[in-house]
């Protein structure tokens, strides 16, 4: 590939300022994409990968207002003498909260809307075209609000395509997304990109994605790239990416711990699994972690015949859950996963008491949810909502977490507040709105909130959703240390890493009924299960399973244990 | 007392019917119209009352109207929230005017006025509700409406599902984290105070996150050409080239009108006042 | 509490701070204070999309009622009138009555042809109004009198338009028995009710809560500078308190007029004075656009109601 024939996109010294900022968010940025290249621009939380992104279609400077140095050249047009709207019909946008950027009430309208503003007489052409290529033509005529995430990310992508630009932006798409969806919409970029020589550029997290589609790698540190590369070189360099906060996706470290410096390391399972096969032992010794069957542990919660739905628009009752028993024991820590729609948010919410059944029971701590109001449940169970901000209810994180102790007049409840907020590591931000944290602070800070509730029955919808990798990991070693306060916790997740690391107890949900109630091993080597739920195991877990290790290693941290010691893999390396 | 889930008169049930309603999901004679032939019609049948005090007229109006609501299949919510609407109407002022020495002259004289209010709204009752959000803001870009308020229209309705559902998620959290009064006070004040409490403090985590939404959206706007489209009529003349006066739409105005006007014949031939 | 100035924090690697590329456009200091285009739309956004909520919810609450006297919430105007007090008075009282219309009026249905123009001049109006008097968004006796004042005047407005509704509606409303009397008690119950639960209990006292909370914490959110006290703010009403003293005389003596007359309030009466005043600017051209279609159908309605009654005499 040559980097520098033909670009698209022509970055010189660029500087970028907000209004009242002490500093320049962008600084002295220089550089080119390619025609026809598959970008995808990695960086920490903070380096300036979207502000970057947003130079290129104008909403910097022309909508965000700042000072701005340097030239960036789109197609040969100075963007500074441009405008957004002449920009758009060449770079295209698609926004992280992608539901907000819908403003029609539905698909077919969403995806004109772009061509008619611009008085394209063909604009009925392009939304069929596009709604076609992206494979979504049988949702025309839905309303955007009853569109999955999945299906509302494509409706946006398709309202953008359908201008036809010839450069499109994508900014973190797995950030709302589960990790199957977000393959698919991976899927779809390479076929634009393949097939109609769109050039996408995608702000990504998540390096296992990069390493599968990108074919370039610009990485951001501090509001400058720090080299722009090939994705193999990239990849090769992987000390740098995790020295940024991108962590290296599994198939990339487990193969460069058996190859040489100069090597080219794995962007993929199945190469991976070839690198890997000479040197892999097939047993793996697991160290489980302990789980009980149960019986004779405290009985946390528990559901007998449980049946719920909901009405739908056209008055009909459309099931939810179906004739479900289940217990949750003290000790567990419980993975709930599956499909939207396999019932998960209104399992959570029946244990809530939020909402209580059609028909059957649901107990918590021997009390019938249909006996006390939800207010009073909540002395025993406290859910954690997936998107933090409908959490933050209050002016500052310590109200936040305040609130409930203090509104029931706990004894202690200021002690309480303190020592919650030192564990969850948030004490020198307290005072603050919850809103202006970081992503992985305001899972800290929901947590927290949690905590304070000194709960029974502790409910996480998502945490780990749109979390930059090491705000992942900081959130799931906070979960690992629940289980000293918290009897059972519950998580309902798509993060398969989550599971596998944290949970002692997994319940597959499909359609409503419990697929498999296992241990997260047992579940993710039984191939039919996964495939109906439609659940993605880790990489580590795909490349042992290539190998056929047996029991399958599900972490790299586990299968590392079946490679070659460290030694060893490094005098391989210095050879 | 021992709580289930109801299918009527729950916070769910609310939020579907308002749905319904606002896209016209029962269908129903006027929504297979064009808008700007509903919005003729709506005229035609608003501004009929006021043209007279003639009872039988009036009388004759208000059929029509009701006749115009069933077949329009306005929802149980709507229709319920109206005619709670006219008989508190009638009831306020009845008393008062009862204590300022009025008598049953005085009723008629309100009943006629509520007569004529009571068309207008089945008027509006029907035409809006067959109108979706689409077809109602065509309408207005095509009567030349400024541009904001034909895109406030639809844009409001695609938000107001997202909306509702974030603040009862809102209101959820303040329920489940705030903690009930001990007891209802007199007439449940402390409940009403509780609750109001709670309904206004969830707006503040509800504009900051309304606020944050609304950025992306004016962002995506604003790259999909809608302030482009202020200035070029362009994509004006390309949205509205759909809408088509077919016959069944001047057929269903001509029936109206000729209703109309044998409303206010009978009105002519069988006159009825209030006595006076 | 006084903040030394910050010492500005200048690192070691003076080339890496070292802009290479050549600055364009305006520099920080020279900007203006005028909102761009889409900071207009997003104000206007926000403002139509959370007072519409918050209608919807009203819409849903049971109003308890003793007699003619309603307890009922009419508005929540602590929300239009912090987007007016943080943001723009100008487009957040555009876009709020628009909310009230969309999301409620419309949708339930409850849509009142033009008498909804006339609701939403009156509620533009009041928070124009109102809002403008928030010169600083931390100073709650300024938040109180905009709270109050944006349902005073809203109320009064609706009120004459209440009676002129009478007056077309009922034959010789003037000569029934009771009815003036009762209907000015009703709308002078109403407006008292309105004043202490709208006004001060949903109005004033949430205001007085919100407002300082959100300033500073939600201006950042839409890539806005928090506003500060003193310096102009962006489409606000032209000349401060005498533009609002007159708005109010005028609501205020056509009230007034409207009772002494006894319903012989003609609304082209008013118009000319009210547009010679304020004519300056498209809103009010567009204002008096509609109110003269308005008057006119007043006139010709009244008009049609004589002659048939005429030709029911003979």
């Amino acid at each position: 590939m040559t980097m520098h024939a033909d670009p698209v996109i022509q970055v010189k010294h660029l500087s970028f300022r907000y209004p009242g900022a002490e500093r320049d968010t962008l600084r002295n940025v220089s550089l080119e994409i390619t025609r026809g290249d598959f970008v995808a621009v990695v960086g920490g939380n903070g380096s300036a990968k979207t502000t970057l992104c947003k130079t290129f279609n104008g909403l910097v400077p022309h909508y965000w207002a700042g000072d701005f140095a340097g030239s960036v050249s789109v197609d040969g047009q100075d963007t500074f003498d441009s405008t957004v709207a002449e920009l758009s019909s060449t770079v295209g946008y698609v926004f992280q909260d992608f539901q907000n950027q819908l403003v029609r009430p539905t698909v077919r309208d969403e995806v004109s809307f772009g061509p008619l503003n611009f008085g394209h007489e063909d604009y009925a052409e392009r939304t069929d075209e596009t709604l076609e290529h992206l494979g979504i033509s049988h949702l025309r005529d839905s309303f955007v609000w009853q569109l999955s995430g999945g299906q509302a990310h494509l409706v946006a992508l398709a309202s953008v395509l359908a201008m036809r630009p010839s450069v499109i932006v994508v900014d973190e798409p797995v950030a709302e997304l589960d990790p199957a969806r977000a393959r698919e919409i991976y899927l779809q970029l390479r076929e634009l990109n393949e097939r109609h020589g769109i050039t996408v550029i995608t702000i990504e997290h998540h390096a296992e994605f990069v390493a599968e589609f990108a074919h370039s790698v610009i990485l951001m540190a501090d509001g400058a790239p720090v080299w722009h590369l090939p994705v193999q070189e990239a990849m090769n360099r992987h000390r740098d990416l995790e020295e940024h906060g991108i962590p290296a996706p599994d198939a990339v470290a487990l193969s460069a711990l058996v190859l040489g410096a100069d090597d080219d390391v794995a962007l993929d399972v199945s190469t991976a699994v070839e690198l890997l096969r000479p040197h892999v032992a097939r047993e793996f010794t697991a160290t489980e972690r302990p789980l009980d069957p149960g019986t004779d542990r405290e009985l946390v919660a528990s559901l007998r015949g449980v049946e719920h739905g909901y009405r739908s628009i056209g008055g009909a009752l459309r099931p939810v859950l179906h004739r479900l028993d289940l217990d949750l024991h003290a000790g567990e820590q419980v993975a709930l996963v599956g499909t939207n729609g396999a019932g998960k948010s209104t399992l959570m919410k029946l244990l809530t008491g939020l909402i209580v059944p059609r028909q059957g029971t649901v107990e918590i701590g021997g009390i019938d949810t249909r006996t006390r109001s939800a207010t009073e449940l909540a002395d025993k169970v406290s859910y954690l909502y997936q998107r933090p901000q409908q959490m933050f209810l209050r002016d500052s994180v310590r109200e936040d977490v305040a609130m409930f102790p203090t509104g029931r007049r706990r004894e202690g409840a200021q002690e309480l507040v303190n020592q919650v907020l030192t564990r969850v590591g948030l004490d020198p931000l307290a005072e603050r709105d919850g809103r202006t944290l970081s992503g992985g602070q305001q899972r800290r800070a929901t947590i927290a909130i949690g905590l304070a509730m000194t709960p029974s029955l502790l409910l996480l919808d998502e945490p780990t959703s749109s979390l930059d990798v090491r705000s992942r990991d900081d959130v799931m070693a906070m979960l690992a240390s629940l289980s000293s306060t918290v009897r059972c916790a519950v998580v309902a997740t798509h993060d398969m890493e989550l599971v596998a690391s944290w949970a002692t107890r997994v319940l597959v949900l499909d359609q409503g009924r419990v697929l498999l109630d296992t241990d997260p091993r047992s579940m993710f080597s039984r191939p039919e299960v996964t495939g109906q739920a439609r659940l993605l195991p880790p990489q580590a877990a795909r490349i042992a399973q290539e190998l056929g290790i047996t029991p399958t290693p599900l972490t790299a941290a586990e299968l590392r244990t079946c490679l070659p010691t460290r030694d060893a893999a490094l005098t391989k390396e210095n050879r | 007392m021992a709580r289930k889930t109801r299918d009527v008169l729950s916070v769910e049930w609310v939020r579907l019917e308002l749905l319904r309603t606002a896209y016209a999901t029962r269908g129903g004679l006027l929504a297979r119209m064009d808008p700007r032939m509903v919005l003729l019609w709506y005229v035609l049948l608003a501004a009929a009352p006021w043209l007279t005090h003639n009872v039988t007229v009036l009388i004759g109006l208000f059929v029509l109207g009701a006749a115009s609501v069933v077949a329009s299949r306005v929802g149980p919510l709507v229709l319920g929230l109206f005619v709670f609407g006219l008989t508190t109407d009638i009831i306020a002022l009845f008393a008062a005017s009862f204590f300022f020495g009025g008598d049953w002259n005085t009723l008629a004289a309100l009943a006629v006025l509520n007569l004529k209010i009571g068309v207008m709204s089945m008027a509006s009752m029907a035409a809006f509700i067959s109108l979706d959000p689409e077809k109602l803001s065509d309408a207005l870009l095509a009567l030349r409406a400024p541009e904001l308020l034909a895109f406030g229209v639809s844009y409001g309705y695609r938000m107001l599902p997202i909306l509702v559902d974030e603040y009862i998620t809102v209101l959820e959290g303040m329920r489940l984290r705030s903690a009930a009064p001990a007891s209802r006070g007199l007439l449940g004040w402390r409940t009403v105070l509780h609750w109001s409490v709670m309904s206004v403090t969830a707006f503040y985590p509800i504009m900051l996150n309304t606020a944050k939404n609304v950025r992306t959206t004016v962002e995506a706007l604003e790259t999909r050409g809608f302030t482009y489209a202020a200035h070029n009529p362009k994509g004006r003349t390309l949205r509205l080239a759909h809408l088509k006066v077919r016959g069944f739409d001047v057929a269903v105005v001509l029936t109206t009108l000729a209703l109309v006007v044998l409303a206010f014949a009978i009105g002519v031939e069988y006159p009825l006042y209030r006595i006076g | 509490m006084s903040t030394p100035a910050p010492a500005p924090d200048r690192p070691a690697d003076q080339d890496a701070q070292q802009r290479r590329g050549t600055l364009r456009g305006a520099i920080d200091g020279v900007r203006t204070m005028e909102l761009t285009t889409s900071q207009k739309l997003m104000v206007f956004v926000l403002s139509m999309s959370l007072f519409g909520l918050s209608n919807i919810l009203l819409e849903i609450i049971p109003e308890p009622s003793i007699g003619p006297v309603e307890f009922s919430i009419s508005n929540m105007i602590f929300i239009p009138l912090a987007v007016a007090a943080l943001f723009s008075p100008l487009w957040a009282a555009l876009g709020a009555p628009l909310g009230e219309i969309v999301f409620t009026d419309l949708l339930m249905g409850d849509f009142s042809g033009l008498a909804e123009v006339e609701g939403y001049l009156q509620m533009f109006l009041a928070i124009y109004i109102g809002g403008s008097m928030v010169r600083n968004p931390s100073n709650k006796v300024q938040i109180a009198i905009g709270a109050i004042s944006i349902i005073l005047i809203d109320k009064v407005l609706s009120a004459i338009v209440d009676l002129s509704k009478v007056w077309i509606g009922v034959e010789e409303a003037e000569y029934v028995e009771g009815l003036p009397q009762s209907i000015l008690a009703v709308e002078a119950v109403g407006l008292g009710m309105d004043v202490l639960i709208s006004g001060i209990l949903f109005g004033a006292i949430p205001a007085i809560w919100l407002i300082p909370r959100l300033y500073g914490r939600i201006e950042p959110l839409m890539g806005m500078r928090p506003r500060v006290p003193g310096e102009p703010i962006p489409g606000d009403a032209p000349k401060g308190p005498l533009f609002v003293g007159f708005a109010l005389f005028l609501s205020a003596a056509s009230f007034g007029f409207a009772f002494l007359e006894a319903f012989d309030l003609s609304a082209g009466a008013w118009e000319p004075d009210f547009l010679g005043r304020f004519g300056d600017s498209f809103l009010w051209l567009s204002v008096a656009a509609i109110l003269l279609v308005l008057g006119v159908t007043v006139l010709l309605f009244k008009l049609a109601q004589k002659r048939s009654s005429h030709d029911d005499a003979r």
